[in-house]
């Protein structure tokens, strides 16, 4: 037997989509942010205005500085997600420390994309961000203040110009690069969930606009600002006010590469999070750590009887006590639910299988079409909303009926796809055994019935093989029976050959723990 | 691949799966149709003026039909913003013109002005009328066309040599009002109405 090629079955977790979905949002990043620079111009007194103009008078400027702001938003989170979803499912192993290096770094130039986005708009908040970073680059030892007049320029004026060369040019081409070599081995696609979260970034962007912030004049104190949420963090650590360099530049560096190495520092055999405590607890303290500290970094003592530096320090004693102490509480949080996921796993095993609700919902044709032609009839509705709501200059609305559009879309394809399928079945399900021979059927296109009825066997096949790996004292017929269940065209070939065939089965229980892994990563 | 099982297409009835595909397209077309509308993005909205403007001289001053002095010239922008980059912009530089006596420059009603766009013709320099005896005509600096102050027609140098409406100047409609006030009437810009600013008009018969 040895090692076998499996097909991805079409089933993968939602959480598998996250890196297409980064990659879909960089795209919509990319149109938006290519029509916004026909208006915007990157000149220090010029720039505030040029947004406020594309905002409030271009058609449609609205919409578009709505949808490039939401989703550079949706980037960081989304990039953020799919990082923890490869870290907690181990991933990176197997020849794939380059993607896990390659997309920590897409991280890092994601969040200088999101952040010199939103500094050059030149706002209040821009300008203090802008002079956050550039005085967190002049602290770097030695190199600093030739590294700040190199990147950042002599003031604010090229301050302005150069974030604008980086946001739209350096950053974006540096990442294309990264991306090609980050390409996935296993690329899912899916037009409706694409759809969706689309809609669900233009729907964002129609009940929360995000708003100009005040023109920066150097003449007029600003007002409290903090930096935006993907900040927060790194912002907390500033008001500590302990040095500068080591909380704005040392701990952010020690963090990203402490990521870097970690699919060589991680030396489990194993994938799952429940099989790598120590990762797993050092994951959960990072993400509780970030949470905490993003909360905190928001958070400023409404007080205004305060002066401003009271409100606005954060005590590094109280502070840096809580980051010590989160340590133990993730590693016991983690214990707990190792301890809890593995007698979860142990009772499910002592039950036999039962089958979950990730059956084929059988919707009757007619039912199709009555479906399909009501969300036609919706799609109209909100079409003639749309136009109403532009021609009345509700802007927002109008977003947020687009957004909905695309949802409507993305069931309308679901239902297409599901009228589809049913099409190719035969009108009625025959009776036919569960496990069928997947012997490669002359005719190409298979059966409806045939694969929806095998496909719950394909796509859970570690089931089965985590009972033997814990029991390895099952039986051997049990274990050959598993191990044909699987691998299907040869049940009968394996149920002859019973001699030797629970040793053949041991060693493919580990190959096959790799296959499934490799069946699964698709990301 | 699933060409069998679709069933002959007998009396002109949509199959099952052409009906499918049919409401497929429909939904995908619907979706979509929003988005024609975001093409008003890209225009400039602030080119359209739908209200009278002022003839707002370079001193600050409205043109008036009782002051302005026969066979004279002035730039005027327009239309005019408040910012200073902006209109700066020969787009929006136009020559305001009280024509020399023998074209009517002296009746006391706006007849006796012409408002052209500055931009030539041939190479977007900046032309300007030029009052003097036996000049009175207004002449590009760069490859020397030459503009009829009447009707904005290129009559020589290569501007004229274009095909129209690229030999006629883009020219705004103005009015007065009673206390002789010279006021620019909103503009149509399309070669048939006031022309398009470098590309030119067609001349109305």
């Amino acid at each position: 037997m040895g090692m076998k090629f499996t097909i991805p079955s079409r089933f993968v977790s939602p959480l598998g989509f996250l890196g297409m979905l980064t990659f879909v949002i960089f795209i919509i990043l990319g149109i938006t942010g290519a029509l916004l620079m026909l208006w915007y111009e990157p000149i220090l007194d010029r720039a505030w205005d040029s947004v406020e103009n594309i905002n409030d008078t271009i058609p449609f400027g609205f919409h578009l500085r709505n949808i490039h702001y939401h989703a550079s938003n949706a980037m960081v989170m989304v990039a953020l997600l799919h990082m923890y979803y490869q870290y907690f499912s181990g991933r990176y192993k197997i020849r794939n420390e380059i993607l896990w290096v390659t997309g920590v770094i897409l991280g890092v130039l994601t969040i200088l994309e999101a952040f010199t986005g939103y500094d050059i708009i030149f706002s209040e908040r821009a300008e203090l961000a802008i002079s956050i970073a550039a005085s967190l680059t002049n602290s770097i030892p030695v190199i600093g203040p030739d590294m700040r007049e190199a990147f950042f320029g002599g003031g604010f004026s090229d301050f302005i110009l150069r974030f604008y060369a980086f946001h739209v040019f350096w950053l974006p081409i540096a990442m294309l690069g990264l991306m090609v070599v980050h390409f996935p081995r296993f690329l899912v696609f899916d037009v409706p969930m694409v759809m969706a979260f689309t809609g669900a970034i233009m729907i964002t962007g129609g009940v929360f606009p995000v708003d100009l912030g005040l023109k920066f004049d150097p003449n007029v104190p600003p007002g409290i600002t903090v930096p935006e949420w993907y900040l927060t963090g790194l912002y907390a650590f500033l008001r500590t006010m302990y040095d500068k360099f080591v909380t704005g530049v040392l701990w952010p560096g020690l963090f990203i590469f402490t990521l870097l190495i970690i699919p060589f520092v991680d030396r489990y055999k194993k994938f799952s999070w429940k099989d790598r405590p120590i990762i797993t607890a050092v994951g959960i303290t990072s993400l509780a750590q970030i949470i905490v500290t993003t909360y905190w970094g928001f958070y400023i003592d409404p007080d205004i009887q305060k002066s401003l530096l009271e409100r606005l320090v954060i005590d590094p004693i109280f502070f840096y006590v809580v980051m010590v102490l989160l340590v133990p509480l993730s590693f016991g949080f983690t214990y707990m639910m190792i301890k809890l996921a593995k007698n979860a796993e142990s009772k499910a095993k002592a039950q036999p299988k039962k089958a979950t609700g990730k059956g084929p919902i059988n919707l009757p044709a007619r039912w199709v079409y009555i479906i399909f032609i009501g969300l036609l009839i919706f799609q109209i509705y909100l079409n003639i909303s749309a136009y109403y709501a532009v021609v009345s200059g509700m802007n927002n609305f109008s977003l947020f009926i687009i957004g909905l559009m695309m949802l409507v879309f993305a069931g309308m394809f679901h239902i297409y796809r599901h009228g589809r399928a049913m099409e190719k079945a035969p009108p009625l399900l025959p009776p036919k055994p569960a496990i069928q021979p997947k012997a490669p059927s002359p005719l190409p296109q298979t059966s409806y019935a045939t694969t929806y009825t095998v496909e719950p066997s394909v796509a859970e096949p570690l089931a089965p093989q985590q009972a033997q790996k814990t029991q390895p004292s099952i039986g051997s017929s049990q274990n050959t029976k598993s191990s044909s269940l699987r691998t299907g065209g040869n049940a009968d070939n394996s149920a002859s050959k019973q001699v030797g065939a629970s040793q053949d089965t041991i060693s493919s229980t580990k190959a096959d723990n790799i296959d499934k892994s490799r069946n699964d990563r698709a990301d | 691949m699933m060409s069998q099982q679709t069933p002959p297409n007998l009396g002109g009835k949509v199959s099952r799966r052409d009906f499918l595909k049919l409401m497929a397209a429909a939904g995908t077309v619907l979706t979509f149709i929003p988005f024609i509308d975001w093409g008003k993005f890209l225009p400039n909205p602030t080119a359209q003026v739908s209200e009278r403007a002022k003839v707002e001289l370079p001193d600050g001053s409205q043109a008036n039909l009782n002051s302005f002095p026969v066979n004279h010239a002035e730039a005027v922008i327009y239309p005019k913003t408040d910012d200073p980059t902006l209109n700066s912009e020969s787009f929006r530089t136009w020559q305001f013109i009280r024509l020399p006596e023998e074209l009517g420059g002296s009746n006391n009603d706006v007849s006796s002005f012409r408002m052209y766009s500055m931009v030539c013709l041939h190479l977007w320099c900046l032309w300007k009328y030029w009052p003097e005896p036996g000049r009175k005509r207004g002449e590009c600096p760069c490859h020397g066309s030459l503009y009829d102050p009447l009707t904005g027609v290129a009559f020589a140098g290569p501007a004229s040599l274009q095909s129209p409406p690229s030999n006629v100047l883009p020219m705004l409609d103005l009015e007065a009002d009673q206390n002789g006030a010279i006021w620019i009437k909103p503009p149509n810009w399309s070669p048939n109405g006031n022309g398009v600013v470098g590309f030119g008009r067609y001349l109305k018969e």
